[in-house]
């Protein structure tokens, strides 16, 4: 089975690049080597396990690749619609890593506060 | 309603022998407040899920007792097997409205994670040490095509009953899920399609009527508040008020703009009352809601003006979360989270709910935002309060994802979980600054707080048929 390097960066500079299959998630590939990352539902609905696309294959997101979510399209194949995730979201690179596997080497952000990058305080 | 051939309101045609009761719980209302002794101990939920704590979340097992050594220290915690779940609300396998089954225990805590649809029972023999019995797991939840488990109340005959906020895939509509007294699924316990949104719910089976209320589906709630799903009617306003032997909604009552996101729904104690009482959380209102010939009808009876804020862009809605009402019927309690407000209303006509007494503690505008020195990360939440009515706890976690986005320094922080003493005969209240329990000492790291249960029933789960 197909594998591509997805490297996890965390907001605290630690990185990790783990190899994970083309049927399975990342999540599912995180913790088969028993990395912790945060999630939820497990079907794409709660959105705790929210990570961002930074890069693919060396590419900075976003160069001269197209616009409206492709990037993250191009990176992962969803098992299952991403309901927690708004248009505006997949459209800024926002991805549910419980269902999505990979379809290239990719760079994530992860951790739980990029979940809480989704929504702001409407009144502050 | 559906017309004259409603039971509610008729004469019960069942003999219940209060006398003769052998099985939990006690058999009035009064009866519990007499017979209860004081609190001791308090199962409260306790999570990490998204956070970046990498540890299951937990049922705490906090000392009430001022004469114990470990008095506010949490003494025993109850694991979950797996990580992700969000413990949100739970309940008894057996309460008040099973006093007549003998042979039958409150003994199993009923324990959902409201994000895995993962259902725990723990059994609770061992106050002080419970343990964990059986898991039923999310797929098998999943095959009623019902998500996000909410509310758990017994049913008077031994079983269990669920509100599921969601479909299978955290969609609409919700539903409810029974378990059977061997806590495996029993199935759903109504005709699938009765609502679209559901939330909190109470029973009265004396009068064969429920009342549940609404949040949103799991999808829209879940990541956290958006105000684009308010204006997209994403989220709920409306009571569905049910036959409870039937499992059909009779009546849906739309409270209206001023009723959004009604939550936490409460009848009156007494078994004959009709009376209930519902937060609206965004609109920051409380409606009375009653039985008038053969009918329901609700009214705003309570108003929480929203105060500005020299930071904030706009007004800050008070956002009453919680409202319990004390074992006597005599006063309503809430929590207004964003402002920092706990409130006591006297109720003696529920109609004209008459402020008592009020405190100011932590949240955006509390006067007081520390106790013992330890800052308080967020506002006033989860309420319960002793039998007798002359102690209100609270915790201050909400719900993860809202927390991040309106208290974010409870992540670091952790929950604490407060109290005031109340003098029901005076209608006053004082927070007690001997007390604080702190979640953000927890040894995997700093949790949050939710709801909280008495070993012995208490103000927000026993039912009286």
């Amino acid at each position: 089975m197909t594998s591509h390097d997805v490297t996890l960066e965390w907001p605290d500079g630690r990185t990790r690049t783990i190899a994970v299959r083309e049927d399975e998630t990342v999540l599912e590939g995180a913790e088969r080597v028993e990395i912790g990352l945060p999630f939820g539902c497990r079907t794409g609905a709660c959105g705790t396990c929210t990570g961002r696309l930074l890069a693919i294959d060396g590419t900075k997101r976003g160069d001269g690749v197209d616009t409206g979510g492709g990037d993250v399209e191009a990176a992962f194949a969803y098992r299952r619609p991403p309901r927690a995730l708004k248009d505006r979201h997949r459209d800024d690179g926002y991805v549910l890593l419980c269902i999505a596997s990979p379809r290239t080497d990719c760079r994530i952000a992860v951790g739980s506060s990029v979940h809480t990058e989704l929504v702001e305080n409407p009144w502050k | 309603m559906s017309g004259s051939d409603t039971q509610r309101g008729a004469e019960p045609e069942h003999d219940h022998e209060h006398h003769h009761h052998e099985g939990p719980g006690y058999a009035t209302p009064q009866a519990a407040i007499e017979e209860s002794e004081r609190e001791k101990l308090a199962y409260v939920m306790s999570l990490y899920v998204g956070t970046d704590v990498d540890a299951s979340d937990f049922v705490a097992v906090v000392d009430l007792d001022p004469d114990s050594d470990t008095y506010c220290e949490i003494v025993d915690r109850i694991e979950m097997p797996e990580r992700g779940d969000e413990l949100h609300h739970f309940g008894w396998n057996a309460c008040s409205s099973s006093c007549h089954m003998d042979g039958l225990e409150r003994r199993h805590l009923i324990v959902p994670g409201q994000r895995s649809s993962r259902i725990h029972v723990i059994d609770a023999k061992d106050r002080r040490n419970p343990e964990l019995e059986t898991v039923i797991e999310p797929e098998e939840v999943f095959e009623y095509d019902l998500s996000a488990p909410h509310t758990v109340h017994c049913i008077p005959d031994g079983e269990i009953l669920i509100s599921m906020l969601g479909d299978a895939d955290g969609e609409l509509p919700g539903g409810f899920l029974e378990l059977n007294d061997d806590f495996e699924i029993e199935g759903r316990w109504e005709p699938p399609g009765e609502i679209e949104m559901n939330y909190d719910y109470w029973y009265q089976p004396r009068q064969n009527v429920m009342v549940s209320s609404e949040w949103a589906a799991p999808k829209t709630y879940y990541p956290g508040f958006d105000l684009d799903d308010v204006e997209d009617g994403n989220y709920g306003q409306r009571l569905n008020f049910w036959d409870w032997e039937e499992g059909t909604v009779e009546q849906t009552i739309d409270l209206g703009e001023e009723g959004l996101i009604p939550l936490e729904v409460r009848f009156l104690h007494t078994p004959e009352s009709t009376h209930g009482f519902v937060g609206a959380a965004l609109s920051s209102n409380v409606f009375h809601f009653y039985e008038d010939d053969n009918e329901y009808r609700a009214e705003k009876v309570i108003d929480f003006e929203s105060r500005e804020h020299d930071d904030w862009d706009m007004p800050v809605p008070a956002l009453p979360t919680d409202i319990l009402i004390s074992m006597d019927d005599r006063y309503l309690f809430g929590s207004n989270w964003l402002h920092g407000d706990v409130w006591m209303y006297d109720i003696s006509d529920p109609s004209n709910p008459r402020r008592a007494d009020s405190l100011s503690v932590g949240g955006t505008f509390g006067e007081r935002q520390e106790v013992q020195g330890r800052e308080l990360a967020a506002g006033p939440q989860m309420l319960q309060l002793s039998l007798d009515g002359e102690r209100l706890y609270w915790t201050t976690s909400l719900f993860s994802s809202w927390d991040d986005q309106f208290y974010p320094e409870e992540a670091d922080r952790g929950s604490v979980m407060l109290k005031a003493d109340v003098d029901p005969r005076k209608g006053t209240m004082e927070l007690d600054e001997d007390f604080l329990v702190d979640w953000g000492e927890c040894p995997e790291g700093p949790a949050r707080a939710h709801e909280i249960r008495w070993p012995d029933g208490d103000c927000t789960s026993d039912v009286w048929q």
